[in-house]
């Protein structure tokens, strides 16, 4: 038996502004979207620039705010020291926007903003790992949190050393680091991160009981491999070794496909809400990634087939599921903050009446739209279609953006 | 002799609501068992929908404050469970129909 205490919960206005930012980045990341091309090649310095804002910006910061609120949940103890989420979110906001106007304006800005996303991310390591140390449970969900960091801070290292070259600081092969670092985050941290929270988060939402987990135990380990190889792979140069581990990841991610799929066959509620479709586009998102992924690995294929395959990975399944779980997680916090204490003594509203339903439904299907024809645009490299895609989605950006907003302020 | 039933107190926790579905907690099925002594202190042997609840602590308080509203009652206490585990098929026919019939 245990207990997640009021204590465990950090109080609201430390997380909330963690989701306030991230969607302002979210936002900011999809007009900076209009001013590209469907084609192009990842060694552009403009494409670097818009990943580090939408993967620090929205991705990152949305994922350490959640974090705060889900690290005592999934851990079932209280953070180690929860006030040092107060100094991660302005070094990491600050980091990512130096980063981005070192990309894009003045290069020399990218090793100082470096610099303080490095320590942003060191603290919420150390804290994750300190916290970790109380835990006594031992789930796929504990070990990912546990994994999921270790190569967030490998990833920060390469990161930095990218930096560092990049200033003239030390001599290495950009091309191949840039790949262990992109590798390391994206598929050690943020897709660990994801596997592993969304087997808590999905089935508690969802209300699906009595699943085995081998699936995603199988999937966890294959990808925790693939991170490692082609991590080791790019940085020594070993071609052989990094398009194994862009397999054996890939046939990981199969595995915790299927394991979503036997949750869901177990699945108790039907209501197809906002979370419900987000869930369903994302991972639809996904299984289309791996896909093109795939074709792209068939001999003599363009570069289209990868750019589109990251696009939905990136833009449709990680942005989905991180904007479909900010209906739930949002409306609990302020509900926990605000009318927890009013239970018993006055109605309390419930939690799904809490966001603005047209709102998200404008959200979700502009969304939906704009990824659609995002991928599409850039598998043919039709630059009309794919700013029609950056429109619809900028079109859901503001929905999201004006829900948040409203959803922070409810019964305030 | 205490006056107080098992019905009085399954209907006094009747009034605590699950924010999350909006459904009280003993239509969902998640009382299992109420045990009254003869100097009317009241046992409740209840479980939640899923482990890790962010909610586990309040909901035991809410269940707690809302029996000790019955006159008469003496002390409360409430333990959690895991075993048996919930599943839909505790919960009554409205939930069951409701949940999945979105």
């Amino acid at each position: 038996m245990f207990g997640i205490s009021k204590d465990f919960a950090p109080p609201l206005k430390l997380i909330a502004p963690f989701f306030r930012i991230g969607v302002t980045f979210y936002l900011i990341s999809i007009i900076a979207l209009m001013f590209f091309n469907s084609s192009f090649t990842y060694q552009q310095i403009q494409i670097a620039g818009w990943l580090h804002l939408f993967l620090l910006g929205f991705v990152m910061v949305i994922i350490f705010g959640a974090m705060a609120q889900l690290i005592p949940v999934v851990l079932e103890v209280g953070h180690a020291v929860v006030d040092l989420y107060y100094v991660i979110l302005p070094l990491l906001t600050i980091g990512t926007i130096l980063m981005v106007s070192g990309f894009w304006i003045e290069p020399s800005l990218i090793s100082y903003g470096g610099l303080l996303v490095l320590t942003s991310m060191v603290i919420f390591a150390i804290e994750a790992f300190a916290t970790l140390r109380k835990t006594e449970i031992d789930t796929i969900t504990v070990k990912t949190v546990a994994f999921s960091n270790t190569f967030l801070l490998f990833g920060i290292v390469t990161g930095f050393v990218i930096a560092l070259g990049l200033g003239g600081a030390v001599s290495v092969d950009i091309s191949n680091m840039l790949k262990a670092h992109f590798y390391l985050v994206m598929g050690g941290f943020v897709l660990l991160t994801i596997m592993g929270i969304s087997l808590t988060l999905i089935p508690m939402f969802s209300l699906a009981h009595g699943f085995s987990d081998r699936a995603i135990k199988i999937g966890f380990n294959l990808v925790a491999i693939g991170v490692i190889a082609v991590a080791i792979g790019s940085i020594f140069d070993l071609m052989t070794m990094q398009w194994l581990g862009y397999l054996i990841t890939i046939i990981g991610v199969g595995f915790y496909l299927y394991q979503i799929y036997i949750i869901y066959l177990l699945t108790v509620r039907k209501e197809l809400d906002i979370w419900a479709k987000s869930m369903i586009f994302g991972f639809g998102s996904l299984i289309l990634s791996v896909v093109l992924g795939l074709v792209y690995f068939l001999p003599d294929m363009s570069e289209n087939w990868l750019h589109s395959a990251i696009w939905f990975f990136i833009v449709g399944f990680i942005g989905f599921l991180i904007n479909g779980h900010l209906y739930k997680i949002v409306p609990f916090l302020v509900w926990f903050e605000r009318f927890s204490p009013l239970v018993g003594k006055q109605k309390v509203p419930m939690l799904h009446e809490m966001y603005p339903k047209e709102q998200a439904t404008a959200m979700f299907w502009y969304s939906a739209i704009g990824v659609l024809l995002g991928g599409i645009a850039l598998l043919i490299e039709h630059d009309f279609l794919f700013k029609a895609g950056v429109s619809f989605i900028l079109v859901g950006a503001i929905f999201l953006y004006i829900s948040m907003i409203r959803m922070l302020n409810y019964g305030k | 002799m205490c006056k107080i039933t098992a019905e009085d107190v399954f209907k006094a926790i009747s009034t605590v609501i699950d924010p999350e579905v909006g459904f009280n907690l003993v239509e969902m099925g998640l009382i299992y068992e109420v045990n009254i002594d003869e100097n009317c202190n009241v046992k409740i042997t209840m479980t939640l929908s899923t482990r890790g609840c962010p909610l586990h602590q309040m909901i035991t308080t809410w269940v707690k404050e809302a029996v000790l509203k019955l006159d008469g009652v003496g002390e409360v206490n409430v333990e959690v469970v895991w075993e048996p585990a919930w599943n839909i098929s505790m919960a009554d026919e409205n939930v069951q129909k409701a949940l999945r019939g979105f």
